[in-house]
């Protein structure tokens, strides 16, 4: 199977002495949708925000879709990077000043210097595939957070990307919010994307994820499939936490 | 009179005296001297006040001393500025003049200059020869339209990551607001034709209109930079994460949500703007308050300081509420939830 990432060695040191990144080495595989879990401050989010060089990194080397990044963190490499891999937020994170349609259309027009119409038609088309085709004139503040962050994945696959990193996606929605978020990144792992996501959502781990990669002090701690990890994990930090999460 | 009756009803009125009489008492007091001044200024305004100061000076207050054969220019131009802000006020009709009203907006003041100083088939006109509200218009405008780009221009500079320029941004700001705008005109004034070769002559307009410019450009900036700040770091991350590139998401992401922010604190610069331009009077130039200056000089109207000062007081107030108002509605056009409005109109 041809990798999308190749993590070795990488280590991230905060301002303070404070390591997220200890060692951290990780492959995913083409089509791989991989889970990141593991208890708050333990890098999951830090690990995640370097594969598009959000972070950059002290040591070690991560090469994303051939691309190499290394603790030089070179600007044009990152741009390569992120021209061909999406990321959605916790926050979502939409532009409030723009439409919807404007939101998810400004990237391929000014970053792939696509074709306006084409570009217009193709949103359309996303935004129907996530069942919210009428909110595309409306402004993000007008939408609740569950239809935000659906915007939020449209505006990522706008982009045509190979790789999509999801933040923890769920965490600052409503409940009743979290299944229609959870079911549009279903759809997208049956359609055969790329995904890394960190996520606590649970059984979006046991149903779609290929793996589940546990974190804990900035060290992965267990790399297990997820119909192991959730019965018999073999670490015994890992037993704790998902103690704690069931 | 019933209307009277219900609510200046003796019995109650009664009470108050005995129950508050201290309450009562100031009551009073305060409303004779609001009448008494009241009936001051009302016996002021008509039977003391002679207005001839103002209306026999109609056109000096307007365009100053601009030649009266061509005094139609700045007339016409005056009328354009104040019926477009009449129009901009109170037309909500949305179709081809709204959508056009930005642009004939940014093309008034280049009509403006053109209007005044002469161009294609216009006789030109010194601008020594400008004076009135129209010379505080154009200095008020033409200092804004070079002082806003510059101000943005210094805020996304403070940011910048390449230390010279943040540090030589920041120093520009911090050292034009530690100094008066008065000691920056009299710079542009008197001191720069001192260093400058005699046949090299910059006129005194221009002089003022840069000295306005990069005085109110540090104001600007750092009106600029609040709203820059105001703006939440996810949002450059979420920029970031799509592949734009540093000037494009300051063009496309950063400004358009600074300055929506920053409306209200522009507003208040624009309108010192136009008020300090006022200060110009004290160096020469005869705009509102230089022409009103010069006419009280006058052996005529000597003495009328009242009637003038009441006079232009009014002028720049009718000029800077409008300008309160513009903003204002600016702010809506720029209001996101009014903004999805429109759009569902236009889906619909």
């Amino acid at each position: 199977m041809k990798s999308v990432i190749k993590a070795k060695g990488v280590v991230k040191t905060f301002q303070g002495g404070k390591k997220a990144l200890d060692e951290v080495s990780l492959e995913v595989g083409k089509g791989e949708v991989t889970v990141i879990m593991g208890p708050s401050g333990s890098g999951k989010s830090t690990l995640i925000r370097t594969f598009n060089g959000l972070e950059s990194i002290d040591e070690g080397i991560i090469e994303v879709l051939g691309v190499e990044l290394d603790s030089y963190h070179d600007e044009r490499k990152v741009m390569r990077i992120r021209r061909r891999v999406g990321m959605v937020f916790q926050q979502f994170n939409l532009f409030p000043h723009l439409s919807i349609i404007d939101n998810i259309t400004i990237a391929p027009i000014k970053v792939q210097k696509r074709n306006k119409e084409e570009v217009a038609s193709k949103a359309f088309q996303l935004l129907a595939q996530m069942g919210i085709a009428e909110h595309a004139m409306k402004f993000p503040s007008q939408l609740s957070g569950g239809e935000q962050q659906r915007v939020a994945i449209a505006r990522a696959l706008a982009m045509e990307p190979e790789l999509i990193l999801f933040d923890e996606p769920t965490s600052a929605l409503d409940p009743e919010r979290v299944k229609e978020v959870l079911d549009a990144m279903k759809q997208l792992a049956n359609n055969g994307m790329t995904m890394v996501v960190v996520t606590h959502e649970i059984g979006f781990a046991r149903e779609v994820a290929d793996k589940v990669v546990f974190m804990d002090e900035g060290k992965i701690v267990e790399i297990s499939a997820p119909e192991d990890f959730f019965s018999h994990a073999q670490n015994e930090r890992s037993r704790r936490f998902l103690n704690q999460m069931m | 009179m019933k209307f009277i009756k219900k609510n200046l009803n003796l019995f109650s009125l009664k009470r108050w005296i005995r129950n508050k009489p201290v309450d009562f008492i100031v009551t009073m007091f305060l409303m004779l001297l609001i009448l008494w001044v009241a009936t001051l200024i009302v016996s002021w305004f008509i039977l003391e006040a002679n207005w001839n100061v103002v209306s026999d000076n109609l056109d000096l207050y307007a365009i100053g001393s601009y030649p009266a054969d061509q005094k139609w220019r700045p007339m016409i131009w005056m009328l354009s500025l104040s019926t477009l802000t009449i129009i901009t006020l109170t037309w909500r009709r949305k179709g081809i003049l709204q959508k056009s009203l930005p642009w004939i907006w940014i093309l008034m003041l280049p009509s403006g200059l053109v209007l005044m100083a002469g161009g294609p088939g216009l006789i030109p006109v010194a601008s020594h020869k400008w004076g009135g509200l129209a010379l505080t218009l154009i200095l008020a405008l033409s200092s804004a339209f070079i002082a806003m780009p510059l101000g943005i221009l210094l805020a996304l500079g403070r940011r910048s990551k390449l230390a010279i320029i943040k540090y030589s941004c920041g120093i520009y700001i911090d050292s034009m607001r530690s100094v008066p705008l008065i000691a920056i005109l009299f710079f542009g004034q008197l001191l720069i034709p001192l260093f400058l070769p005699v046949e090299f002559d910059i006129n005194r307009v221009v002089r003022a209109i840069l000295a306005f410019a990069v005085f109110a450009a540090a104001y600007v900036a750092e009106d600029v930079r609040g709203g820059l700040q105001a703006i939440p770091k996810t949002q450059v991350e979420a920029a970031e994460a799509l592949g734009l590139n540093p000037k494009q998401i300051a063009i496309l992401i950063m400004l358009p949500q600074a300055l929506r922010t920053a409306i209200p604190a522009l507003t208040n610069q624009a309108i010192g703007l136009l008020q300090n331009t006022s200060l110009m009077a004290i160096l020469g130039l005869v705009e509102l308050l230089g022409i009103s200056r010069s006419l009280l000089a006058n052996p005529n109207f000597m003495g009328r300081y009242l009637e003038v000062y009441v006079w232009i007081a009014a002028v720049y107030w009718l000029i800077c509420t409008s300008m309160a108002l513009l903003a204002r509605r600016l702010e809506q056009e720029l209001d996101p939830n009014i903004l999805t409005i429109k759009s569902n109109e236009i889906s619909n």
